[in-house]
């Protein structure tokens, strides 16, 4: 047990190693940032000292060597676009990014959940299969396309939601939180839902094929029987065997809603992580790509971990 | 604090009626800082100067006019420039404006780590003569000195050295990255980077005060479709850029109009004038200055006007607008459009069936760049130059550029001071080190190079201009760009609202005045 548990976390520490190296390997492709942080007069002179000193003519192994060893040290060094640390830099704007990935998993699980068993009771029913029909639009449409469309719709023409941001945020110790304010919660909503789509259109439909599965076993049957309620049986027996596998994909997602976040939070202006890679990559701020991809990488390499530990709790067979 | 009295208060806040003097606008980029010398950019600049303010300082109409500096004389023999400053300015702080303040931030601006140090190349001491009195020495005559300074700002000795912020803030953080302290109307009041930064007036500005806000608010909005949809729904009263396919619909709906106008960069074609072969390894055909004539009369420019930029931009037919000082006005025509005569020209080149070679093109940096190089490829295939479009975005351009990995390239110009003579400097003279440092095709006249000194230094104004008239006319006869257009400015602003749109693309608050 614990040398299986040691062996998983060198195998983790070895995969964020190899991710950082591509990492590295890959910025030089993504152009020069001393265009980007020099103006129009500057000299060859001006070009080449700012090389230097930002270690931009070392080989891309050096770099990664020298970006690790003050990593270790919790020195995240300066953002080139905005002459700040960078550890600061996404501090501020990794609770933008997380409360809006809590918003939308939790709206994705509910709903996802909800209409799945719904959509599976009624299997035949106008309504299921009309959600049914639309849940394949959600699955399609890029999220841009309905991060706009959500926008024109209820922002431009009802003119009931920002287009754009946060809100007012308030500062709780040291994380800004749109949760207590008002105006905070309503600029939640089209993001929310722009995020979740597709994740939600995922659970429900694997709910649904679930609960079918599930409610053609024998024990259900039996269920009916007995003369059990409805409710009961949709509820009580079958929904919670259909939940395990659920449960495993909500986890693996969680990760993905964090990462894929960056779409969503460019076409509305949220201020989180995502959108401080966006800006990283087109000014060659190649501090805070290097954390960013390092932050992504450690959270689904944990996350990944963490399942795998889970199923030995869960699994004995795996302990021995 | 209490945070829910907090909360309760922004709720309430947002609840009420937004007050009209509050006056919100959002553009693509936000400025990195918020330090006046750590980046020379126009986000920056442009929005700095609503809170910094130089010596001198550019109109409406870009003329240059006293601002710190009340009055400025060149100094006997031209060695420099006497400034008289202004009497009574405070900073936002409260502290006084002296001519100390002057030389302190021509230390810091010109300091290794600046990167505004290109404006005092010419500068050799700042001298102090008593508390209103600045004689800027430079090593030679400098006609255009005050033309050249108007965007350098001044920023308080003892407030810079309280805070530890004498160093220029470019590699490292320092207070004035986040914190500013200048004298011009509006103070800044908050600043969140790429979030949102607040400006409110300034009660003690020397000025007369124009606009009629009470607080500004900045946003960056990174995506034009959200900034749009923001502007329409009423949440921002104004926004930089509007993209040129979407103004005529923007036009047409209520509540919001499209502000017009001529921005001052020119966007031109640039050649390998001096490439031994193409990318390809065939000859290189663009040292021909008839192969390079060929192009400029082989593209329609005003169809790509018309088409890819809807009739907001104008032709251009030299290196600076015709808005610019020291602009050649008899020299203000295009070669014509004329397939006939570029096949011609081709053919007498030696080129008779033409040839393959690369366009090299932003897709991120000008207005609709690589749509209007899809163009520029029809068109010169029409008269037999094959072009192989490589487009791609600006991070990775320059470097190619100028590694010379390139046959032609897209290429656009702002002349920071608004001069004939700036794109002389960086795009003409011949390659090297402080010069020429934009001239990636290897463009070298020996007559032009020594001509830039000369109208550098030349004080008097017909001189002057007889020598920029040479260039400009060399220029064209030597097809050494082919200019193609002014790229134009498009502002969406709500009704109710107004503002001056000045050639630069800074936007002045204030100028601004809210119903």
């Amino acid at each position: 047990m614990v040398s299986y548990i040691f062996r998983r976390i060198l195998q983790s520490v070895l995969v964020l190693l190899v991710v950082g190296l591509v990492a590295f390997a890959m910025f030089r492709f993504v152009g020069d940032p001393v265009d980007t942080m020099l103006g129009q007069e500057r000299t060859v002179q001006d070009i080449e000292r700012l090389r230097e000193s930002l270690g931009l003519n070392d080989p891309f192994f050096v770099q990664y060597w020298n970006f690790l060893g003050r990593a270790l040290q919790g020195d995240l060094g300066i953002s080139y676009r905005q002459g700040r640390p960078v550890a600061e830099i996404i501090a501020e704007r990794l609770p933008a990014t997380l409360e809006l990935a809590a918003v939308s998993g939790t709206f994705a699980l509910l709903m996802g959940i909800g209409l799945g068993v719904f959509t599976a009771i009624r299997r035949h029913g106008f309504s299921a299969n009309a959600i049914m029909a639309l849940s394949l639009i959600g699955v399609s449409l890029p999220t841009f396309l309905i991060g706009i469309l959500l926008i024109y719709l209820f922002a431009v023409e009802l003119r009931w939601l920002p287009s754009f941001g946060r809100g007012e945020t308030v500062m709780v110790g040291g994380w800004s939180t749109g949760f207590l304010t008002q105006s905070g919660l309503i600029a939640l909503i089209l993001p929310s839902i722009t995020l979740g789509l597709y994740q939600m259109t995922l659970i429900m439909r694997l709910v649904r094929s679930e609960m079918l599965e599930v409610m053609r076993q024998d024990y259900i049957r039996f269920a009916r029987a007995r003369g059990l309620s409805q409710r009961a049986i949709h509820f009580r027996h079958a929904l919670k065997n259909t939940l395990v596998p659920v449960i495993t994909v909500t986890g693996l997602q969680l990760g993905s809603i964090i990462a894929f976040a960056i779409i969503t939070e460019t076409v509305f202006q949220w201020p989180g992580v995502g959108l401080l890679f966006i800006n990283a990559i087109q000014f060659v701020d190649i501090p805070v790509m290097a954390a960013y991809l390092m932050l992504i990488s450690v959270m689904f390499v944990g996350i990944n971990l963490i399942v795998d530990l889970l199923y030995v709790a869960i699994d004995p067979r795996l302990r021995s | 604090m209490n945070r829910l009295l907090t909360a309760t208060a922004l709720a309430a806040m947002l609840a009420a009626p937004a007050y009209s003097e509050t006056f919100r606008w959002a553009s693509t980029t936000d400025p990195q800082t918020m330090d006046p010398h750590a980046v020379s950019s126009t986000p920056v600049l442009g929005f700095l100067n609503n809170v910094y303010e130089g010596l001198v300082r550019r109109g409406r109409d870009m003329t240059i006019e006293a601002s710190l500096a009340t009055a400025w004389e060149p100094l006997p023999e031209g060695a420099g420039w006497r400034f008289t400053l202004r009497e009574g300015v405070t900073f936002h702080d409260g502290a006084a404006f002296t001519a100390e303040d002057v030389r302190f931030s021509y230390e810091r601006a010109s300091s290794e780590a600046s990167d505004v140090r290109s404006w005092f190349a010419p500068v050799s001491d700042v001298v102090v003569v008593d508390d209103f009195t600045v004689d800027i020495l430079t090593t030679a005559p400098q006609p255009i000195f005050p033309d050249s300074i108007a965007n350098w700002m001044i920023m308080d000795s003892g407030w810079a050295a309280a805070n530890d912020a004498t160093g220029v803030a470019r590699d490292v953080e320092n207070f004035a990255t986040l914190n500013a302290n200048g004298t011009a109307a509006f103070r800044l009041v908050s600043r969140q980077p790429d979030l949102e930064t607040v400006l409110e007036p300034f009660d003690g500005w020397w000025g007369e005060v124009e606009h009629n806000i009470t607080q500004a608010i900045f946003t960056p909005i990174q995506n034009d479709a959200t900034a749009v949809a923001a502007l329409l729904s009423g949440e921002i009263d104004m926004i930089n850029p509007v993209p040129v396919q979407d103004a005529a619909r923007i036009e047409a709906g209520d509540g919001v109009s499209v502000l017009r106008g001529i921005e001052t960069r020119v966007i031109m074609l640039g050649f390998a004038h001096d490439h031994e072969t193409l990318q390809n390894g065939a000859p290189n055909p663009f040292s021909d200055v008839r192969v390079r004539r060929a192009v400029a009369q082989a593209v329609n420019v005003d169809a790509i006007l018309q088409t890819i930029m809807r009739g907001s931009a104008e032709p251009a037919s030299q290196l600076v607008p015709p808005s610019s000082r020291g602009f050649s006005t008899g020299l203000d025509t295009r070669p014509p459009l004329d397939p006939d005569a570029a096949r011609a020209l081709l053919a007498e080149a030696g080129y008779p069936d033409g040839f393959d070679f690369t366009l090299s093109c932003t897709n991120d940096r000008y207005i609709n760049d690589e749509a209007v190089c899809q163009a520029v490829v029809g068109m010169l295939a029409q008269v037999g130059m094959t072009a192989t479009l490589e487009a791609g975005p600006v991070s990775n351009y320059w470097p190619e550029l100028r590694a010379g990995n390139f046959d032609m390239y897209l290429l656009g110009w702002s002349p920071g001071t608004f001069d004939a003579e700036h794109p002389l400097r960086f795009l003409v003279h011949t390659a090297g080190d402080a010069l020429g440092t934009w001239n990636f095709g290897g463009y070298s006249n020996p007559r032009i190079d020594a001509l830039i000194p000369l109208i550098q230094s030349e004080i008097d104004d017909s001189a002057r201009q007889a020598m920029l008239d040479e260039t400009a006319a060399t220029i064209q006869e030597d097809m050494v760009y082919v200019p193609l257009y002014v790229e134009p400015l498009l502002w969406g602003v709500r009704d109710g609202v107004s503002l001056t749109q000045r050639p630069d693309n800074f936007f002045i608050l204030r100028w601004v005045t809210v119903d």
